[in-house]
């Protein structure tokens, strides 16, 4: 059985079919790409996964639960964090205060949380940003501040929505570096979405390729790359040259 | 027991704020002896009042975010069922009271299902027509006495058990105790799980949710706790003006006035909902008196207050307490 199923998935927006008939599965453990042109559906799929929109068909099977239009907040209780493509820059908490939130989760007292939190960033090597506001942090660290908040929650399945983008090659290194950290050490399994190649390429074990709406190819990076309906929609013949 | 220690605990404020609490809790305690008025006593005892309200509206409105305008129903709810189990069974308040509480708290849940279904505007507007909507029924419900309203029996000697008395002085402390228990509620409050959740679902709605958070069960938990609280102050209104009809503890001005008080004050602080109450409940005495000899200028407070929330929040929408912040951040 696979640990996340998702069999023949669609969502119309009013004649823009955002996803068409999309199946795929993923396996416990697993470090999952999903890549496609800006517009071709991921964040669409996402959102129809953790249930922020309701697939016009189509299911979504969890660890053997049925999840199709489960509200978000259970999703994520039943396991699944997900981080947003577009952060809200927010005022009003202060980073500690917004992985507290994700810790309450799964705890009630605020000193467990609290202590929960703070180990977190620890772990992720931030604790000094604890006290700031994600309006007055650079976008690198308010990437990790959605990647704690959403850990905090205690996901068995990750899904990350471009959270390299808009970082420098380093802060990429350190982000794809901790990925694999939580995937092995954490045992957390992850799906991505990324628009950085190289990234997806070096990370994940398995990606999926969506275009306009459809899966056009599934399979291991190397093969990916080589693929013809995926250069032609997306890569370019330059990337598949170059490699 | 830690929720005690919570609520006691004073330590994650300023010095300068935990002195001003003492020296201000030491002027509440003795204001009675420095033999104000009573003019002034009833001011004293509208600010704890409405500090009280402005406290359990901070809930919902202030760290949850939401533009409630509907408390003025639960604060009927509170004060017509103690005056009528009073009136028909000779009921004492003490059960009176925590009766009127959790019909409120009832009531509350009744309404706030389909009401937390709205966001933004509509949902402001649609808890202006539910209350709305109870002061109407109220109006023209002879069995309680409809619009006429219903007066409480007098009793001559201090009477603990259904709380009445000739002096203000027993109201005042009455009031006063009220009062800290909503502080210390809220102080609570402010640290619980619900607290932080509600910060967040004001912040950023997706976010919350996407952290476990079922938004529309916490803001209809935190809707609940703010008409319990002035569910409480409506009783206090029934046995302290002993007379209480529709227009008096229904009305959309009070709803009004509870949340612009909150909102002036600052929304989402603790001390908030008091500095708004004690700025605009002298300001809503004075206006009422000097204003109320003339017939044409019938709402020309409301024009006053509108005038003030929009200074204020132009300039800082964090209120007064905003302000205060700004300026000892500019200070240090
Ligand atoms: N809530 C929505 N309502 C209508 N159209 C939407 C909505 N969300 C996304 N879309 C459209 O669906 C398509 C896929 O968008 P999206 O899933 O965000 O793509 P990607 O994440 O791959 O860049 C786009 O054409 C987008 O405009
Ligand atoms: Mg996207």
């Amino acid at each position: 059985m696979a640990f996340l199923e998702v069999d023949n998935i669609t969502k119309d927006f009013g004649g823009l079919v955002a996803n068409n008939h999309i199946s795929f599965s993923i396996d416990e453990g697993e470090i999952v790409g999903l890549i496609g042109p800006n517009g071709a559906g991921k964040t669409t799929l996402f959102n129809c996964i953790v249930g922020y929109h309701k697939p016009d068909s189509g299911k979504v099977i969890f660890r053997g639960k049925d999840i199709t239009g489960l509200k978000p907040h259970d999703t994520n209780r039943a396991g699944i964090g997900r981080t947003f493509q577009v952060m809200k820059v927010t005022t009003g908490m202060t980073v500690l205060e917004n992985v507290m939130v994700g810790a309450f989760c799964r705890v009630d007292e605020r000193e467990q949380a609290r202590k929960k939190a703070l180990a977190l960033l620890g772990f992720m090597g931030i604790e000094k940003i604890k006290d700031f506001h994600l309006n007055e942090l650079p976008v690198a660290m308010q990437r990790k501040v959605g990647l704690a908040r959403a850990l905090a929650t205690n996901p068995v399945l990750l899904m990350l929505d471009e959270v390299a983008s808009g970082l420098n090659p380093k802060e990429i290194e350190e982000i794809v570096e901790f990925m694999r950290v939580i995937n092995s050490e954490k045992k957390i399994t992850l799906f991505i979405i990324e628009h950085i190649m190289e990234m997806v390429m070096k990370v994940s074990q398995r990606v999926i390729v969506l275009d306009y709406g459809e899966k056009i190819a599934e399979g291991l990076p190397a093969d990916i790359v080589k693929n013809e309906n995926v250069i032609k929609a997306y890569l370019g013949e330059k990337y598949a040259q170059s490699h | 027991m830690e929720a005690i220690k919570d609520a006691l605990n004073f330590s994650d404020f300023s010095r300068a704020e935990r002195i001003s609490l003492i020296i201000f809790s030491l002027f509440l305690l003795i204001f009675p002896l420095l033999g104000a008025g009573s003019f002034t006593k009833t001011v004293m005892i509208q600010f704890l009042l409405f500090s009280l309200f402005g406290m359990g509206w901070n809930t919902i409105g202030g760290y949850g975010g939401q533009v409630e305008l509907g408390k003025a129903q639960y604060v009927g709810i509170g004060a017509y069922t103690v005056a009528l189990m009073m009136v028909w069974w000779k009921i004492p308040f003490w059960f009176s009271m925590p009766v009127g509480v959790l019909i409120a708290l009832g009531y509350s849940f009744i309404i706030g299902y389909p009401l937390f279904r709205l966001k933004g505007h509509y949902f402001a507007i649609a808890t202006i027509c539910t209350s709305l909507v109870l002061k109407d029924i109220f109006d023209n419900w002879t069995l309680v006495g409809a619009a006429k309203g219903i007066e409480l029996p007098i009793h001559e000697h201090p009477d603990f058990v259904y709380m009445q008395f000739k002096s203000d002085t027993y109201y005042y402390y009455f009031i006063m105790v009220l009062f800290y228990i909503g502080l210390f509620y809220m102080n609570w409050f402010r640290k619980s799980k619900l607290g932080y959740q509600l910060r967040m679902i004001k912040d950023d709605e997706d976010a919350a949710e996407s952290l476990g958070i079922d938004i529309r069960w916490c803001k209809i938990k935190a809707y609940s706790i703010a008409s319990a609280f002035v569910a409480v102050g409506g009783g206090f209104m029934a046995v302290y003006n002993l007379y209480i009809d529709p227009t008096s503890v229904m009305e959309l001005s009070l709803s009004i006035k509870i949340a612009l008080m909150a909102m002036l004050g600052g929304a989402a602080s603790l001390w908030g909902p008091i500095i708004g109450a004690a700025f605009l409940v002298p300001l809503d005495r004075f206006l009422g008196s000097w204003l109320g000899g003339y017939k044409g200028l019938i709402g020309v407070d409301f024009m006053i207050y509108a005038a003030l929330i929009m200074v204020v929040s132009a300039y800082q929408p964090r209120g007064i307490w905003g302000i205060i912040e700004q300026l000892r951040k500019r200070g240090s």
